[in-house]
C-alpha cells in the first residue's frame, strides 16, 4: 500500500506543477461544457431564415406565406422577384431555402383545378434544410386541406365529416425519451463525454510518455518497488479522481440542473461515467504500450478520440456504416458508453439487455494487462525519440 | 547613387535571408517525422477515413416492429407499403405491444408502428383513424426515417380513400380532389440528403486548419527544445529582420500546403463523388487567403507551445467546437451572438463556409465576398500579431542572452579580482 501512495503523491506533485494538465483535465472540459450547452441552449433552432418567391401575389398566396412565417422554425426574411435571385441569396448563405408560388396559383385553385407550388431546401446545411423542409411540407399539406375544407363546408358537410375526408389516416408520433426533439439532449449526452474521453486518452499517454522523455521512469518504477501494476495504479488513480469529478459535474449539470431525460436516476449514470473514465484510461495505457513514444502514442490517442465521435453512432447510425466499421466500432469506449446511456438514461431500460456493453466497457480496463511486459521494457530501456 | 546602391544591397541581402530561412524551415519540415505526419499523412489519410465512415450517405431499412390489431386487408396494405418504402424495414410482426417493446429493448427494432383495432372500421364509417408510431430517439435519423415513411404512405392512402368516397368524378377532378395544391420538393446541392455530402466538405477544411496548427505548433515546440536556451528563434546572422523570419517561415508552410490543399479540397470530393460544382479558379483564389490566415494564426498561437508534444493536447480537442461553431452542423442562424463573435477569430469559420458554398453550392467569388474579405483581414491581422509575438520572442531572447553574458562576465571579473588579491 505504501508504494502505491508514494507513487500517487509523486503524481499529484507532478501535475500540480504543470499548467498544461490543469488546462486539459479541468479547464478545457469545462469550457466545452459551457460552450456546447450554451450553443444549443434553444434545443431546436428557431426562426431559420427562409426566402419567398411570390409570383402569384394574391391575398391567398400572402396568407400562405404568413402562415408559413408563423411556424416556429421558419422565418421569412426576404421576398425575391425571381427564383434565380432567391438561389443567389442561398449561395450567399442568407437563406437556407425558399418557397415558390408561381403566377396563377390562386386562379387555378378557384377553377377547381390542381395548382402546383414548389419549395427548395439547401441540404448542404442538413439540419437547417431538414427543419425547413418539414415546415414547408406541412404548410403545403395544410394549404391543400384548407382549400378542400372550404369546398366541403360549402357543400354542406360538417367539420368532422370534412376532416375525415381530408385526412382519413392520421399519424400520431411519439418520439420516446426526447419528445421535444431537443438537439442539445440528442448531441451533448455523447459529445461532452466524447471530449472528456479524448482528454483522458491524451493525458494518460502524455503522463506515461513524459516519464521516458524526462528520463524519470526508473525513479518512478523504483518508487513502486519495481512493480509496474502498482506504478500504473498509483499514477492513474489521482487522474481517475479528477476526471471522474469533472464527468460527475457534467452529469449533474445535464441531468440534475438542465433536467435532461435520465430515467435511471443520477447514481446509475455516475456509475457508468466512472466506468467510462477507467475504461478510457485503460485504453490510454494500451495506446502507449503499443506505440511507446510520446508523439506516436499521442497521435494514436488523438486519432482514436476524434474518430470516436463519428463511429459511436450518435449522429450517423452505425448500422448504416460499412460492416467492417460496424465491427471496429466496438473498439471505441465511446460506442459502448453511448449505448449504455441510451439504454439507461434515455430509454430507462434495465441492464438485462445491455450487459454485453457493460462488459465491453469493463474489458477496456483490463486492456493494459496485454501490453504490460512490452510497456515495462519500454519504460526501462526506451530513449526519447522526438 | 551610393544611397541607391546601398538600398539595393540591403534589399538583396534581405531577399537572400528570406530564401535562407525558407530553405531551412522546409528542410526541417521534411526531416522532422512528426511534422511530416501532420503535414502529409493526416491530410492524406484522414479525409479517406471520414469519407469511408459516412460513405453510405443515408440510413436505409431501419428495422421496426409492427403491432397490427386491425388485421384487415387495409391495415396489411398500409404496412406492406411502409415495408416497401426505402427507409424502413418491418423486422417483426408482433402479437402485442409488450413483445414489440422487448424488440426495442434488444435493439432489434428502432421503432413501433401500432395500427389500432378500429383502423378499418373507422375508415369504412368515414371517421378519422390514428396510426401511432413510437421511435427510439438515440438517433434523429431513425426518427426521420420512420416519420417520413409513414407520412408518405398515409398521404398516398389518404388520397386514394378520398377518391373512393366521392365517386362519379372525372380523372382530372379526382386528381384535384386528392390534392388541390400539389407541391414539388427540390433538394438543392445535396440531392440525396446525404450525411457525407453535408459533413465531409466542412471536415476537409477543418483538416487543413488543424494540421497546420498542429504542425506549426510542433515545429515551434521542437525549435524551443533543440535550442540551448529554450528560445523559439535561433541566434543567427540570417535571423536579423523580423519580416524575413515571418515571411521565410510562412512561405515554407505555404509551399507545402499548396499541393496538400489541391488534394484535400479538389481531389477528395471527386474520389468519393461528393458534390463538386465549384470553379477551380474560384476555389484557388479562395484557398489562398484561407491558407495565409491559418498559417499566420498558427504562427501566432505557436508561441504558447513550450514543449514539442503539448500542441497536440491543446489543438486536437478544438476540432469539435470549431466544427459546431462554424455553422454547418448547427445552423449558423441559431448560433448565439457571443459565440458568433468568437467564431470570427478563427480562420476555419470563414474557410468552411466559403468552401462549402463554392464547392457544394457553386458560388462565385462575389457570393463569398464576406468570407473572402474576412480571411484577408484575418491574414493581415494575424500577420501583424505573428510579427509582434516573434519580436517579443527575439527581444526576450536577446535580453536573456545578454543577462547570461553579463553574469558570466561578472563572474569572470570577480575571479580575476580574487586572483589579483591573492597575488598581491
Amino acid at each position: 500500500m505504501a508504494p502505491l501512495l508514494a507513487v500517487a503523491r509523486r503524481e499529484c506533485q507532478r501535475f500540480a506543477r504543470r499548467p498544461l494538465y490543469w488546462f486539459c483535465m479541468i479547464g478545457a472540459p469545462l469550457l466545452c461544457l459551457v460552450f456546447f450547452l450554451t450553443l444549443m441552449a434553444s434545443g431546436l433552432p428557431d426562426d431559420l431564415p427562409l426566402g419567398l418567391v411570390d409570383d402569384d401575389a394574391t391575398a391567398t398566396s400572402r396568407q400562405l406565406a404568413r402562415n408559413l412565417d408563423a411556424f416556429q422554425q421558419t422565418d421569412i426574411v426576404a421576398c425575391f422577384p425571381t427564383v434565380t435571385e432567391a438561389r443567389r441569396a442561398m449561395q450567399r448563405g442568407e437563406i437556407y431555402g425558399f418557397y415558390y408560388i408561381p403566377e396563377g396559383t390562386t386562379r387555378t385553385l378557384q377553377r377547381q383545378e390542381q395548382a402546383r407550388v414548389s419549395f427548395y431546401m439547401n441540404y448542404s446545411y442538413l439540419i437547417a434544410g431538414s427543419l425547413l423542409f418539414r415546415d414547408m411540407k406541412t404548410m403545403s399539406e395544410l394549404a391543400s386541406g384548407a382549400a378542400m375544407q372550404q369546398v366541403m363546408l360549402a357543400r354542406g358537410a360538417t367539420e368532422r365529416q370534412a376532416m375525415a375526408l381530408l385526412q382519413p389516416i392520421v399519424i400520431d408520433t411519439h418520439p420516446l425519451g426526447n419528445p421535444w426533439l431537443n438537439y442539445s439532449v440528442y448531441l451533448n449526452n455523447t459529445l461532452l463525454p466524447g471530449v472528456l474521453m479524448l482528454f483522458i486518452f491524451m493525458i494518460t499517454v502524455h503522463s506515461l510518455g513524459i516519464e521516458i522523455k524526462e528520463q524519470t521512469s526508473r525513479q518512478w518504477l523504483s518508487l513502486a518497488r519495481g512493480s509496474l501494476p502498482v506504478a500504473l495504479t498509483g499514477k492513474l488513480l489521482p487522474q481517475t479522481a479528477v476526471f471522474f469529478l469533472v464527468w460527475a459535474l457534467i452529469d449533474v449539470v445535464m441531468y440534475g440542473w438542465l433536467r435532461f431525460p435520465c430515467h435511471c436516476g443520477l447514481p446509475v449514470m455516475l456509475g457508468v461515467s466512472l466506468l467510462g473514465v477507467v475504461a478510457a484510461q485503460g485504453m490510454g495505457v494500451f495506446m502507449f504500450g503499443v506505440l511507446p513514444t510520446l508523439r506516436l502514442g499521442l497521435s494514436f490517442a488523438s486519432l482514436w478520440g476524434v474518430i470516436s465521435f463519428s463511429i459511436s453512432g450518435m449522429s450517423f447510425p452505425v448500422m448504416a456504416m460499412h460492416p467492417v466499421l460496424q465491427g471496429l466500432s466496438y473498439l471505441f469506449p465511446l460506442r459502448h458508453y453511448f449505448l449504455l446511456y441510451v439504454n439507461f438514461a434515455l430509454n430507462g431500460y434495465g441492464a438485462a439487455d445491455i450487459w454485453p456493453h457493460l462488459v465491453g466497457l469493463a474489458a477496456f480496463v483490463l486492456l493494459p494487462l496485454v501490453i504490460l511486459r512490452r510497456l515495462k521494457r519500454a519504460l526501462l530501456t526506451a530513449k526519447y525519440v522526438p | 547613387m551610393k544611397v541607391l546602391r546601398n538600398i539595393g544591397r540591403r534589399f538583396r541581402q534581405s531577399l537572400h535571408d528570406v530564401a535562407w530561412i525558407f530553405w531551412r524551415e522546409l528542410r526541417q519540415t521534411v526531416r522532422d517525422e512528426g511534422v511530416l505526419i501532420f503535414f502529409l499523412l493526416v491530410p492524406l489519410a484522414y479525409p479517406l477515413v471520414y469519407a469511408f465512415i459516412y460513405n453510405d450517405e443515408v440510413v436505409r431499412d431501419v428495422p421496426v416492429a409492427v403491432v397490427d390489431d386491425s388485421r384487415t386487408t387495409r391495415s396489411r396494405d398500409y404496412l406492406r407499403r411502409v415495408d416497401a418504402s426505402p427507409d424502413v424495414r418491418v423486422a417483426a410482426y408482433c402479437a402485442d405491444m409488450e413483445e414489440a417493446r422487448r424488440l426495442m429493448r434488444e435493439r432489434r427494432a428502432y421503432g413501433i408502428i401500432y395500427v389500432p383495432a378500429t383502423f378499418n372500421d373507422d375508415l369504412m364509417c368515414g371517421r378519422q383513424t390514428y396510426v401511432s408510431i413510437f421511435c427510439d430517439m438515440s438517433g434523429l435519423l431513425y426518427y426521420k426515417a420512420l416519420l417520413s415513411s409513414n407520412t408518405y404512405v398515409s398521404l398516398a392512402m389518404n388520397a386514394r380513400i378520398k377518391v373512393e368516397r366521392l365517386p362519379g368524378l372525372t380523372a382530372e377532378q379526382d386528381k384535384t380532389l386528392a390534392q388541390p395544391l400539389a407541391y414539388e420538393e427540390v433538394s438543392l446541392y445535396n440531392p440525396q440528403n446525404g450525411f457525407a455530402a453535408f459533413l465531409i466538405p466542412a471536415v476537409l477544411v477543418l483538416v487543413i486548419h488543424q494540421t497546420l496548427l498542429l504542425g506549426i505548433g510542433l515545429s515551434a515546440g521542437t525549435a524551443r527544445e533543440r535550442n540551448r536556451f529554450h528560445e523559439l528563434i535561433p541566434v543567427n546572422r540570417h535571423y536579423g529582420g523580423l519580416l524575413r523570419i515571418v515571411l521565410g517561415k510562412s512561405l515554407a508552410y505555404l509551399l507545402v500546403y499548396v499541393p496538400v490543399s489541391v488534394y484535400v479540397l479538389g481531389v477528395v470530393p471527386r474520389l468519393f463523388s461528393l458534390p463538386q460544382i465549384g470553379q477551380p479558379a474560384t476555389l484557388a483564389l479562395f484557398a489562398l487567403p484561407f491558407l495565409l490566415a491559418t498559417i499566420f494564426f498558427a504562427m501566432t498561437v505557436s508561441v504558447a507551445v513550450r514543449q514539442r508534444e503539448s500542441c497536440m493536447l491543446l489543438v486536437v480537442f478544438t476540432s469539435v467546437p470549431l466544427l459546431f461553431i462554424s455553422g454547418i452542423s448547427w445552423p449558423g442562424a441559431a448560433v448565439p451572438e457571443f459565440w458568433r463573435v468568437v467564431s470570427w477569430l478563427v480562420p476555419s469559420t470563414f474557410g468552411i463556409n466559403g468552401y462549402v458554398r463554392i464547392n457544394s453550392m457553386g458560388a462565385d467569388l462575389s457570393q463569398v465576398a464576406t468570407e473572402w474579405n474576412a480571411l484577408w483581414a484575418q491574414a493581415a491581422v494575424y500577420f501583424l500579431t505573428a510579427c509582434l509575438v516573434y519580436r517579443a520572442q527575439i527581444h526576450g531572447a536577446r535580453r536573456r542572452l545578454l543577462a547570461r553574458y553579463r553574469t558570466l562576465r561578472d563572474r569572470r571579473r570577480n575571479l580575476q579580482v580574487q586572483r589579483l588579491k591573492k597575488l598581491s
